[in-house]
């Protein structure tokens, strides 16, 4: 019995570990049971009191970041909602100009801008459709607030349209109701005026002003835009009207080429 | 140093893992003072204290975490201890270098047990990711050991 104790004695480390090791094995392979849940349990509730304020200190640090985040995330929802906002925008518009198509008594050929120029004063545009769509040069472009154009050069796939606020443009309009006829020209900005009206003829502000119908281009009564001015100078034999134009030339997208009347 | 001292060391070390390695965690590693400890410790008391010490610090670093493998930490820290514990005195018997290494490779087996346990999935999936997070592990702790070494070299514990 001696010589036992004494052997243990001896060997009492490799004793320890192998009892050590047998009592880990069997707490690792006792993982599901129970008693073992209950103990860890009753552990980790002290320890969570211990460790509470750490959690406390840990989670304001990471509040900064955290509220840096949401501040970029906050921009960018922003930004998409802006983006989703002017898609709105357009799709509003596309179904505008769909509708204008189905009312129009015109045979119309939708075309997209893709080029302004790249001059200070805008004057002219490149649609995206040429002669192999039909179109000549010499075809009225149109948007649903009235007329904005001609086509001037026409190629295979794209076409250049002269706009209304080019210096050389000219169109033959009429203003109602006195229905006085006169030449338009550009003038400035979105202000164009109309020259050549009868001297007797009774033309007021906010009277419309719509396409004469004299020229081979234009349709009659397409809108224009409506008189904001009228100048009758006591020298002359004419009226001078300004007129302020319905549609916007500095912000097309989409226009429509009168291919045919119906 | 008496036992009253070698407790609060002990309750130290573990306060500063249960409170600092969240904080030290990179990419879900963590380093493990209790090792360096425990290795420290079975170097200057030998195999049975080292042991003891082991496996009371396993148990308790196992019930004050949540993790899902209760009793790897006493398994692995007892292993740690027992083999270092052969380390003790040995420094001046055993060439420089082969003593270096062993102790090298008593804490590669120790992260390699705690990594085979917890990464099981890994090792047979991907035997390299194993490797690569075992000695990423290894090499985090090693970090910490080797500024210690600079204060207390392995080799002064060895034949203290």
């Amino acid at each position: 019995m001696r010589n036992l104790y004494l052997f243990f004695l001896k060997y009492i480390d490799h004793f320890i570990f192998i009892i050590f090791v047998f009592f880990s094995f069997s707490l690792l392979f006792q993982n599901d049971n129970s008693n073992i849940h209950i103990i860890r349990g009753k552990f980790s509730d002290k320890f969570s009191l211990i460790s509470s304020p750490l959690a406390w200190i840990r989670s304001m640090t990471r509040l900064e970041k955290e509220t840096e985040n949401l501040r970029l995330k906050n921009i960018q929802l922003t930004l998409k909602m802006q983006s989703m906002l002017n898609e709105n925008d357009k799709y509003k518009s596309l179904l505008e100009l769909l509708q204008f198509k189905e009312d129009s008594n015109l045979e119309l050929l939708a075309a997209k801008v893709v080029n302004s120029g790249s001059s200070a004063n805008l004057s002219s545009i490149t649609l995206d459709i040429g002669s192999n769509d039909g179109i000549r040069v010499g075809q009225a472009v149109l948007v649903p607030e009235g007329v904005i154009g001609k086509t001037i050069i026409v190629g295979k796939k794209s076409s250049v349209v002269q706009i209304m606020n080019d210096i050389n443009y000219r169109l033959s309009v009429r203003v109602l109701p006195s229905g006085t006829a006169g030449i338009l020209n550009y003038l400035k900005d979105d202000i164009f005026e109309v020259r050549e009206l009868q001297k007797n003829s009774n033309i007021s502000i906010g009277d419309k002003v719509v396409t004469s119908g004299f020229s081979q281009i234009y349709p009659i009564n397409l809108p224009v835009g409506e008189v904001v001015e009228v100048i009758n100078e006591r020298g002359s034999f004419q009226k001078v009207a300004k007129i302020r134009i319905l549609s916007n030339l500095g912000g097309l997208l989409h226009v429509f080429i009168v291919i045919n009347i119906l | 140093m008496n036992i009253t001292n070698h407790i609060f060391i002990a309750i130290f070390v573990f306060l500063a893992q249960f409170f600092l390695v969240d904080f030290l965690s990179i990419k879900m590693i963590r380093p493990d003072f209790l090792v360096i400890y425990i290795f420290y410790f079975s170097l200057l008391y030998g195999r049975t204290l080292g042991i003891i010490a082991a496996f009371s610090l396993g148990l308790l670093s196992d019930l004050s975490g949540v993790g899902s493998f209760f009793g790897l930490a006493p398994l692995a820290l007892t292993i740690n201890a027992y083999l270092v514990g052969f380390l003790k005195g040995k420094y001046e018997r055993l060439l420089p270098y082969v003593f270096h290494s062993l102790w090298l490779i008593i804490l590669l087996l120790h992260f390699f047990i705690i990594t085979y346990v917890n990464h099981q999935l890994i090792f047979v999936t991907s035997f390299f990711d194993f490797i690569i997070r075992w000695l990423m592990t290894f090499g985090y702790t090693m970090m910490f050991f080797l500024v210690i070494q600079f204060f207390f070299p392995v080799k002064e514990a060895s034949i203290a």
